[in-house]
């Protein structure tokens, strides 16, 4: 359990910043402290630090911050009590023409859209979720959203992909709603960077599991993770569920496979987002692309939407097990014939002891 | 069992058969041992026209599904109107297949009973195939329904048969052979309609619903050649019982609706097994393909392929396993061996990354072994007067249960995922393995011969004979 305090632009005098939001989510544990920070300001941040003193608070020299020039101007004091950080920055979109309904992008793509160069609406917050949409020039109507939710104890959404979480993670959810595709064949792909001090996350693991209860008929679970040798309870992750959805509110029928290339070490996250230029001073950044869909399956065009969520924490990622329903039934499925079993065993010798003996007198 | 002798099989065994062949021929001219209604040589003769009983039923019954995409195509469906015409056959046989044994029973006895629904298989399949031709897709339904009317009861009548030729000898190698006739029926019909369809096709010209309606109208000749085994079967049996005077052991005794209710305890639970396990396997194929490619990493071919092991297997097990069965006894031994099995290997496929094909083959043998193993010991537990009955009515439950099922698997597996609908399976076979131990306590407690090895049953069987006479 943590306690949660959530602040919008924490330490700006007047009631909003001319561009972009900075959010600060304080989830306080008994000896520790976790600070979310997610920003508008460029490319969409998710900045997780965490701290070993459940005091530590968070210093933003504003006029430095949004300049985006400068690296110390947001600052977790002391410094001393940072165990470790990451981010990750949800850098481009880019979007290819599948011709061949291959679902192998390689070749064909559009223009990318740079995710800095986005109109972006102010945060809106309820509870301890925040969401942040914006768009593209060309976007007409549609939109990219994302939804920012940190937790206070563990527990999973009631949609899909209906992700585990602990306290110690944070989820946000993205999707692309009604975007006009520049050919009827679009499919899309979205660029993530990890950014770590230390221990950047440099390499995905695939954990296949046989529990599919919460997500129907996905069996595998991603791990985006520090290098073997640095990983350790402590360090952070990203974890994900290779689907995306079709719809707002999917059903099973509605997911579709997301797939994620090789992590590769990339250098410019700073350049796009406000908040890693301002936290690090020599970020390590490495970079994957997800895409979304499978050969011969619809193509953007058919809902003009999906949807895709990922987890960032520390600690061990949060791992599925089966649920009492699934336990119930195993042991009275199972317990019960042999308990059966057991009584007849018990009555048949009863009776065959009972019958012998009966024969006895005659003896 | 006190009734033993009123219901001792047809045929009695084999010296009496042969007095009783003397006895019609008259002294001193035995009949040749091909026509001895009392000879091994005989019955297998018997045995072959009682297997293609079957064979155009089950051709036919899957010819939706081997021209699938055709018939999608050249009657513009979409997949659940595409469905309607399996909904069709399946439904109305919840209550149908069970009048169908009572009429076996009562009214038709059972070699017209066998004549009329096979005449009804016939005439389903020629107005299926009439409603492909001229293209009206509600004749179609009438065709399927019609054609489901004779289906499934004809079913019911080659297991009766099967009990009045064989109890007491090669039944669970019949029942075996029977499954696996089945099976062979189905999958000759899955690789050979599509060639069907396009020769027809190149034949009218272009692929159309006229081709449709032709293909199947030949698929209707599996029909008209079962029709013949029932003519051919009716007349054998008339003659065997002429020349054995079987109407002597009848008792005249004859089945009410009201008998229904007063089934041996372990008839019910022999219902029980057979609805439990089967629910578990049908829906489960049905929904198998892409749980091999999720879970598995299976290509679709592969997934394909490792769903039919299960049906592949069972045609050339059911009839080693029956001959098995028939030589060792024990039958409620060997469904609770089946039951375990399965279990298991739903709970490999539920719990494990073990590649699914041993799983599947695991799958494919019990399946066999309880088909082997289950439908005989009905004849042991009710007399033969009720027997068209209890078949029909095992089958009209196993309808029921399926039909259900069906439909529950596919709501657990949209909302709950794979590894709760195995565990839900789990659970159906767990049903099944209780009532396989209480039906092996209560057949102990009450003495019963279920259970009785292939030795101890061949004694009962002539000490009952050498009473009778």
């Amino acid at each position: 359990m943590a306690a949660l305090s959530v602040e919008l632009n924490p330490g700006w005098p007047s009631p909003l910043p001319p561009v972009g939001d900075l959010l600060h989510v304080r989830a306080v544990g008994d000896n520790d402290t976790l600070h979310f920070l997610f920003c508008s300001l460029g490319a969409p941040t998710l900045l997780l630090v965490h701290t070993n003193s459940s005091s530590s608070t968070l210093e933003v020299d504003w006029t430095q911050f949004l300049t985006r020039k400068v690296s110390g101007s947001l600052r977790v004091e002391p410094e001393s009590s940072i165990l470790q950080s990451n981010a990750i920055v949800f850098s481009r979109l880019l979007e290819y023409d599948d011709v061949n309904n291959t679902a192998n992008p390689t070749s064909d793509f559009f223009p990318p859209y740079d995710l800095r160069d986005f109109t972006w609406a102010r945060l809106n917050l309820s509870g301890a979720s925040a969401l942040l949409c914006g768009a593209a020039a060309t976007f007409a109507n549609g939109s990219l959203c994302l939804k920012l939710t940190v937790f206070d104890s563990e527990g999973r959404d009631q949609i899909l992909p209906r992700l585990l979480h602990s306290a110690n993670s944070s989820q946000v959810e993205v999707w692309l709603d009604g975007v006009l595709p520049q050919a009827t064949r679009s499919r899309f792909l979205l660029e993530l960077q990890a950014v770590g001090g230390a221990y950047p996350l440099s390499r995905v693991e695939v954990q296949r599991s046989i529990d599919d209860e919460f997500t129907p008929s996905i069996f595998k679970v991603l791990q985006w993770l520090p290098p073997l040798n640095r990983t350790y309870g402590g360090s952070g992750f990203l974890q994900w569920k290779p689907v995306s959805y079709r719809q707002f509110s999917p059903v099973v029928e509605d997911g579709t496979p997301a797939q994620h290339s090789p992590p590769r070490p990339q250098s410019c996250a700073e350049e796009s987002s406000g908040l890693i230029r301002a936290f690090y001073a020599e970020p390590e950044t490495f970079g994957l692309n997800v895409s979304f869909g499978l050969a011969g399956e619809p193509f953007y065009n058919s809902t003009r939407f999906f949807s895709w969520t990922v987890l960032l924490g520390v600690g061990l990622p949060p791992m599925d097990s089966f649920s009492p329903a699934v336990l119930i039934m195993m042991a009275v499925g199972l317990g019960t014939p042999m308990i059966l079993l057991l009584l007849g065993g018990v009555c048949v010798c009863i009776r065959k002891r009972a019958s012998a003996s009966s024969y006895e007198p005659i003896n | 069992m006190a009734d033993y002798e009123e219901r001792q099989s047809l045929l009695g065994d084999e010296d009496k058969g042969r007095q009783a062949a003397e006895a019609a021929g008259g002294p001193g001219r035995p009949l040749p041992a091909i026509c001895d209604p009392g000879h091994l040589l005989h019955r297998i003769v018997v045995l072959v026209f009682m297997c293609f009983l079957g064979f155009g039923s089950y051709f036919c019954y899957d010819n939706p599904a081997a021209l699938q995409t055709q018939v999608i195509q050249d009657l513009d469906l979409n997949t659940a109107k595409f469905m309607q015409l399996y909904a069709w056959y399946s439904w109305p046989n919840v209550v149908l297949c069970f009048f169908g044994g009572f009429l076996l029973d009562r009214v038709f006895g059972i070699r017209l009973g066998t004549i009329i629904f096979s005449l009804f298989v016939c005439v389903g399949q020629v107005i299926f195939a009439t409603g492909a031709l001229v293209n009206r897709f509600w004749l179609m339904e009438v065709g399927r329904f019609v054609f489901g009317i004779g289906g499934e009861s004809l079913a019911v009548a080659q297991n009766t048969y099967a009990v009045n030729w064989f109890k007491g000898k090669e039944l669970n190698l019949v029942f075996g052979l029977q499954l696996s006739m089945a099976r062979i029926g189905s999958t000759v019909n899955m690789n050979i309609m599509g060639w069907v369809y396009s020769k027809v096709a190149a034949l009218v010209g272009t692929p159309g619903h006229t081709a449709l309606g032709a293909s199947l109208m030949i698929a209707g000749v599996t029909c008209l050649f079962s029709l013949t085994c029932a003519l051919v079967l009716g007349f054998l049996d008339k003659r065997a019982e002429k020349i054995l005077n079987k109407e002597q052991g009848k008792t005249g005794e004859v089945i009410k609706l009201t008998d229904v209710k007063d089934f041996p305890f372990t008839l019910w639970l022999i219902f029980f097994i057979c609805v439990g396990y089967y629910v578990a396997i049908f829906p489960f194929i049905g929904l198998g393909q892409v749980f091999f490619i999720e879970k598995f990493n299976f290509s679709p071919a592969e997934a394909r392929a490792v769903n039919s092991i299960v049906y592949i297997i069972s045609a050339p097990a059911s009839p080693v396993l029956g001959f098995m069965v028939d030589r060792t006894g024990k039958n409620v031994i060997w469904v609770m061996v089946a039951v375990i099995t399965t279990l298991a290997a739903h709970m490999m496929l539920a719990f494990t990354f073990w590649n699914p094909w041993i799983a599947m083959s695991l799958l494919g043998v019990s399946y066999s072994l309880l088909a082997c193993a289950l439908w005989p010991m009905v004849a042991f537990v009710v007399p033969e007067h009720q027997l068209g009955t209890a078949y029909g009515f095992m089958q009209s439950i196993q309808n029921l249960g399926l039909a259900l099922i069906a439909m529950a698997a596919g709501a657990i597996l949209d909302t709950r995922g794979y590894l709760f609908l195995e565990v839900f399976f789990c659970v159906c076979i767990c049903v099944a393995l209780i009532a396989v131990v209480m039906l092996y306590f209560v057949d102990y407690l009450k003495g019963g011969d279920l259970n009785m090895s292939a030795a101890d049953r061949a004694k009962l069987l002539k000490e009952s004979t050498s009473d009778a006479e």
